[in-house]
């Protein structure tokens, strides 16, 4: 063995000792233990399973980030970065209409290659929650509440974003109805790039200002609650953000122009949960309302997911690189 | 509310990035502070970092900096996820294929100098072309003109260096132009404040078509 392999770690991994161990341990029994006041039950999950059943479901992004090998039986198996899809296969084939709703937590480490990201580490903790079985907009903000409140169980008054992939979805249909030139509209909407959107006459005035505000980041969710084919689902927006009102473990920001690049099991709400400082994302999530469909049982569902990792480090070192002086 | 961090890129971008930024309300460093060889300079609400214009997107991208102006070029060579909602009404150019005299066209057995391997690769395996891609770090067009490569990938403004070297103007990869970049978590948590920098960015650029 090389001297270098016996003091270093493969890429993205290390151990944690004690006093790092310590905190972890405490943050975890924390949010574990307000889990279960919320009567949330644990689950736990494989550390590998099969790539197949997993295949139409994740984004291309997160697949290309999993580790693969092939096991001994001539598998192709995938070390776990995405326990919410687990959860619905492990538990939509038995699900009863009696048992829901259900609401379950999980915790564990996740292998992802972060290949992009400085020194990112690539086996993360994580806890996250699953609320299965209602679609309601109060379901929506039990969710969006519960992961706020998890996050000040730690110490953290997190910045919480919220959208919904409806709107995108909607606009992006309004445009125009061919295939290429809908990835390629969303490809400019989900990086803000205004001067590479390339809009038909045929979509209207109204459609391609909206367009072009919401890749300037200038449309606002009046602009999405008043425009016809999103109307519907700014309107739930709104009404998120009214019921929001009332919590103060975080700042809750209706972002209705974040649009993802295409792929993922979301649905309906999708939220991110920010470090107030540092602007880490700690925690992310929303609602996929087909994904437990296409393991078995058509239901609704909606969670998220915290990484602890990124929640330690803001505690132990609030002033990111962005806030120490040069 | 935090103090914004904004990456300038130093050289021919520096003076019309700043002067741009100042007319959408961020206060810019003094003309006696720029000729300090200081690199970074605090207002109340903005931090002005000075950078390689190839490392703007980098401090962009980790979070070292929340947003910045960065060409279209260095954009595309570091792959950058941050939002580009800003094109600039200057520094103009493009980024082309330029072969020696009697070079002829790319093809696989060409070798392409460039300062954009990234590009340059994605460029030419879009062709279908194994061609060896030779990284260089400035006067690119040089290659092509000592013959150490048959062709080059690299920005053109006037086209006068490749006239002066008898070279061959080829290929437009990309108009190139500055953008405004911005970091997707700080765009997403500090989002009243950049979106009123963008509509005063916009605001200028239109004042500044008009009166052109």
């Amino acid at each position: 063995m090389t001297e270098s392999r016996q003091r270093t770690y493969p890429l993205g991994v290390r151990p944690i000792l004690a006093d790092e161990a310590a905190r972890r341990r405490s943050i975890e029994s924390r949010i574990v233990e307000e889990l279960e006041k919320h009567s949330f039950r644990e689950i736990i999950l494989p550390i590998i399973d099969f790539v197949e059943p997993y295949e139409e479901v994740l984004a291309r992004d997160v697949q290309r980030r999993s580790y693969r090998f092939t096991d001994r039986e001539g598998d192709l198996v995938s070390v776990r970065s995405d326990f919410t899809p687990m959860i619905a296969r492990a538990i939509a084939p038995s699900l009863r209409p009696e048992d829901l709703p259900m609401r379950l937590f999980y915790r564990g480490d996740v292998i992802r290659a972060e290949a992009t990201r400085l020194g990112a580490t690539r086996e993360l903790f994580q806890i996250g929650a699953e609320l299965i079985g209602l679609d309601s907009l109060e379901s929506d903000v039990e969710i969006l509440t519960l992961a706020a409140r998890l996050l000040a169980t730690a110490g953290v008054r997190p910045v919480v974003t919220f959208s919904d992939v409806r709107i995108a979805e909607r606009l992006i249909e309004s445009a125009t109805s061919d295939d290429e030139e809908r990835r390629a509209v969303r490809s400019a909407l989900s990086d803000r790039r205004p001067s590479d959107l390339r809009i038909t006459a045929a979509a209207g005035s109204a459609t391609a200002d909206l367009l072009h505000r919401t890749a300037t980041g200038t449309a606002t969710l009046d602009d999405f609650a008043t425009y016809p084919p999103t109307a519907e689902v700014g309107e739930r927006l709104r009404a998120i953000e009214r019921a929001l009102r009332s919590c103060e473990e975080a700042e809750f920001l209706a972002t209705p122009d974040d649009i993802d690049e295409a792929g993922g099991y979301y649905s309906g709400l999708r939220f991110r949960l920010f470090t107030p400082q540092s602007r880490v994302l700690v925690a992310q999530g929303g609602r996929y309302d087909g994904l437990y469909r296409r393991f078995g049982t058509d239901t609704p569902a909606t969670g998220f997911t915290l990484t602890v990792d990124h929640l330690d480090a803001e505690r132990s070192d609030p002033r990111s690189s962005r806030e120490r002086q040069p | 509310m935090s103090v914004l961090r904004v990456a300038i890129p130093k050289g021919r971008l520096q003076e019309p990035a700043l002067r741009a930024l100042a007319s959408a309300g961020l206060e810019p460093p003094t003309a006696a502070d720029l000729q300090t060889r200081r690199l970074v300079f605090s207002r109340p609400d903005v931090e002005w970092i000075f950078v390689k214009d190839c490392d703007v997107p980098v401090y962009v991208e980790h979070g070292a900096a929340d947003l910045g102006v960065a060409g279209l070029d260095q954009i595309l060579e570091h792959e950058s996820t941050a939002y580009q909602p800003i094109t600039f009404p200057f520094g103009h150019c493009r980024l082309m294929v330029i072969a020696a005299p009697g070079a002829g066209s790319i093809d696989s057995a060409a070798k392409v100098a460039s300062k954009y391997p990234r590009v340059s690769r994605n460029y030419l395996d879009a062709r279908g072309l194994r061609t060896e891609v030779v990284t260089l770090g400035g006067s690119v067009e040089l290659a092509a003109v000592l013959h150490l490569t048959s062709h080059v990938i690299d920005l053109v403004e006037t086209g006068e260096t490749a006239r002066v070297h008898h070279l061959e103007l080829q290929e437009t990869i990309a108009e190139i132009a500055p953008r405004l970049i911005i970091g997707r978590n700080v765009y997403r948590t500090e989002s009243s404040r950049i979106r009123t920098l963008i509509a005063r960015l916009e605001e200028s650029a239109a004042r500044e078509a008009a009166s052109r």
